[in-house]
């Protein structure tokens, strides 16, 4: 690669930046309002709850591993927070350092589960998804939690969502305009800058990288291999349990829902994450413009007044562009090397 | 003709008020011994709190009637439905309700059943057959309530925003009224359609509709015809400081929502709910009425209720509890009410 400028190259490594781009100024011109502070806020403020979670996926995918549970712990985690809050009347603070214990148990569990049951992660994660999600409805048999609601012995619900537990997904800073940047973008950059570090600049995320590239020799060199995927489970279950806690703030209600569209929109971004600058690998970076880039596409097509199904082919069809940046164009250019 | 039939039905049912006292002591067979009587409810749909609360009123009729109850949940898996009343039928249930489905799939099952001897009636689902009752929520009177008190509230001319997912059944039916309004009231500019089913429905919803009021400045109406729908667009109008300028009209209602509707400044103004739990009733007694070898019309419809903002505050109203007791016509309807029947217990 001793040449001055290969398109190919140029291409894999910015191309998806460029259409980014490309596709922020053609929203602007199809409708101004696109164009605005408020929206680009908005675009992160929607994608903040799926961005946190691809990031705990990134840290999976490093390891070679897969977490199917994400969206079933974050659900759980929102139903956890409003029954600690609503039900036994806990504090923000208390209800928050509960869902976060119970996001990181499951997280160990699922770890556990693989490294030391040896189940297959997909199967193992699968399990837990559907463990969850049943466990979620069993306390209040299926319903919706929200003060004021009738308990199973016939009295009603008297606690409420403290007002500072709801402030983490509606409160907004005041940045230049009053009121603009709501404190879940916040969150969202500052895990985003948080994992890639962790990931790129310490000695655990290189091990983990090398874990996933080959954990055989990553083993021989003496790595404690299990340790690390127990690791990366946790991450991920921690992280899935915070973008719960943030639903729950944002809906103000315990709300019965699976979370599968969570976990796919988050898996999405993941993968959208491997072409970004040409890294053909899960990275943290990459996880949170893929997450932006699925944002700034939905948020630009509802302005557009396009259908909700026309959203989900068009998300399928950048997922399917990246990832042929990733392993076909990445691959060429990896045996032109060789 | 439908519309007369349920009218009787219903001056019958008034009129037999002051007799459910004694119920059940000059029952008609094979209610003169309910314990004898099995009746299963096959469901398609279960999750969330609408389905959960037309379960409790199953089963509160059933139990009042004193008779035994088996629930079949198939969770939106169509094949496995119809399995279910296969299962029903091996069973030797007396009655089948059958909540939910598709059409296609539900046909020849129900056919199966009715040739079995079995009496079924059916909520919500067509199946296409003489000999099963439908019983319906008038999803068409709903969105009618809804938007006549849209019209009352902001007159004939606004812009509007409407949120709709087509392909699902109660929501199609809403659409039709709201295209019948269009043209009955020119003034009304639909200037956004937008709706997704993504759960957690709100939070997508809450999405899409800040993009929308903020491509769309001018609009001062959404009408959003489910409840799920209604809080994600209420959420938004919150998040963009709108919700003086904008007023969303619903269906549905759940303690959730009412504590939404009744926040200060809430933009929503008013929904149009039936009371699942009354349904779930109803479709017990119909049942019980086919059963008992009465005359049970081919439409068995449950009126809804139209519940205001200024309603809720003004009555104090704080949970569905309070809105049953205080809006009588919303815990109770009678439909499908003989005299010898047991109401649940309020």
């Amino acid at each position: 690669m001793s040449r001055g400028f290969d398109p190919v190259e140029f291409g894999i490594r910015y191309g998806f930046l460029l259409l980014m781009a490309g596709l922020i100024v053609g929203f602007s011109v199809a409708q101004p309002a696109f164009m605005s502070a408020r929206s680009a806020v908005f675009i992160f403020q929607s994608v903040a709850i799926t961005g946190i979670l691809a990031l705990g996926v990134t840290a999976t995918l490093v390891v070679g591993g897969f977490d199917l549970s994400i969206g079933a712990v974050a659900t759980s985690s929102m139903m956890l927070a409003a029954y600690a809050q609503v039900i036994w009347q806990l504090g923000a603070i208390e209800a928050v350092a509960l869902c976060l214990l119970m996001g990181a148990a499951v997280g160990y569990i699922n770890g556990v589960l693989i490294v030391k049951m040896r189940v297959p992660d997909l199967l193992a994660t699968l399990g837990m998804m559907f463990l969850l999600m049943g466990l979620q409805r069993i306390p209040t048999e299926g319903n919706s939690i929200s003060t004021g609601m009738a308990l199973p012995d016939g009295s009603n619900a008297t606690g409420t969502f403290s007002p500072s537990f709801l402030m983490l997904g509606r409160h907004r800073l005041d940045v230049v305009i009053e009121n603009l940047l709501p404190l879940s973008v916040v969150f969202l950059i500052a895990i985003a800058v948080l994992i890639w570090i962790f990931l790129e600049m310490t000695r655990h995320g290189r091990i983990m990288y090398a874990i996933g590239s080959n954990d055989r020799a990553a083993a021989l060199a003496g790595i404690d291999v299990n340790g690390y995927r127990i690791l990366a489970y946790v991450i991920s279950g921690t992280l899935a349990s915070f973008g719960g806690i943030l639903l729950a703030a944002r809906l103000g209600r315990g709300d019965v829902a699976s979370g599968n569209n969570l976990l796919l929109d988050a898996v999405a971004a993941a993968l959208i994450g491997f072409a970004v600058l040409g890294a053909a690998k899960p990275n943290a970076f990459g996880t949170a413009i893929g997450a932006l880039f699925v944002g700034i596409l939905l948020q630009g097509l509802t302005m557009l007044n396009a259908p909700y199904y026309t959203q989900d082919f068009i998300k399928g069809a950048v997922l399917v562009i990246a990832l042929v940046f990733t392993f076909a164009l990445s691959g060429r250019r990896g045996r032109a090397r060789h | 003709m439908i519309s007369r039939r349920t009218l009787i039905g219903l001056m019958g049912g008034a009129a037999m008020w002051p007799g459910l006292v004694l119920a059940q002591d000059g029952a008609p067979a094979p209610f003169d011994n309910p314990g004898d009587v099995r009746i299963a409810l096959v469901r398609y749909l279960s999750t969330g709190d609408f389905f959960q609360a037309y379960l409790s009123g199953v089963e509160k009729q059933a139990e009042a009637l004193g008779v035994e109850l088996q629930v079949f949940d198939s969770r939106q898996d169509a094949a496995l439905q119809a399995d279910m009343v296969d299962q029903a039928i091996a069973l030797g249930v007396d009655g089948i309700i059958i909540q939910h489905g598709l059409t296609e799939s539900m046909k020849e099952a129900a056919q199966r059943a009715v040739d079995a001897g079995i009496k079924v009636v059916a909520f919500d689902v067509n199946v296409e057959n003489e000999a099963i009752p439908q019983i319906e929520q008038s999803d068409r009177d709903l969105a009618r309530l809804a938007l006549e008190q849209a019209i009352e509230d902001n007159g004939e001319e606004w812009v509007a925003g409407y949120v709709y997912v087509p392909g699902i059944a109660p929501l199609d039916r809403r659409n039709e009224t709201w295209v019948e309004f269009k043209e009955t009231y020119p003034g009304i500019t639909e200037k956004a359609a937008f709706g997704t089913m993504d759960n957690p429905i709100a939070n997508s919803v809450a999405n899409q509709a800040r993009s929308v009021l903020s491509a769309n400045p001018d609009i001062t109406v959404m009408f959003a015809p489910y409840d799920e729908f209604a809080k994600g667009v209420k959420i938004a109008v919150d998040e963009a400081g709108l919700s003086q300028d904008v007023s969303i009209y619903s269906a549905d209602i759940s303690t959730a929502d009412i504590a939404l509707m009744r926040e200060a400044d809430s933009s929503w103004k008013a929904t149009a709910a039936t009371n699942p739990a009354v349904v779930g009733e109803v479709s017990v007694r119909t049942l019980a009425q086919y059963l008992a070898g009465e005359e049970v019309a081919p439409q068995v419809i449950v009126p809804p209720t139209l519940i205001t903002q200024d309603q809720l505050n003004e009555l104090e109203i704080t949970n569905m509890e309070e809105l049953g007791a205080k809006l009588p016509e919303f815990v109770h309807a009678d439909v499908s009410v003989s005299d010898w029947m047991t109401l649940p217990e309020r």
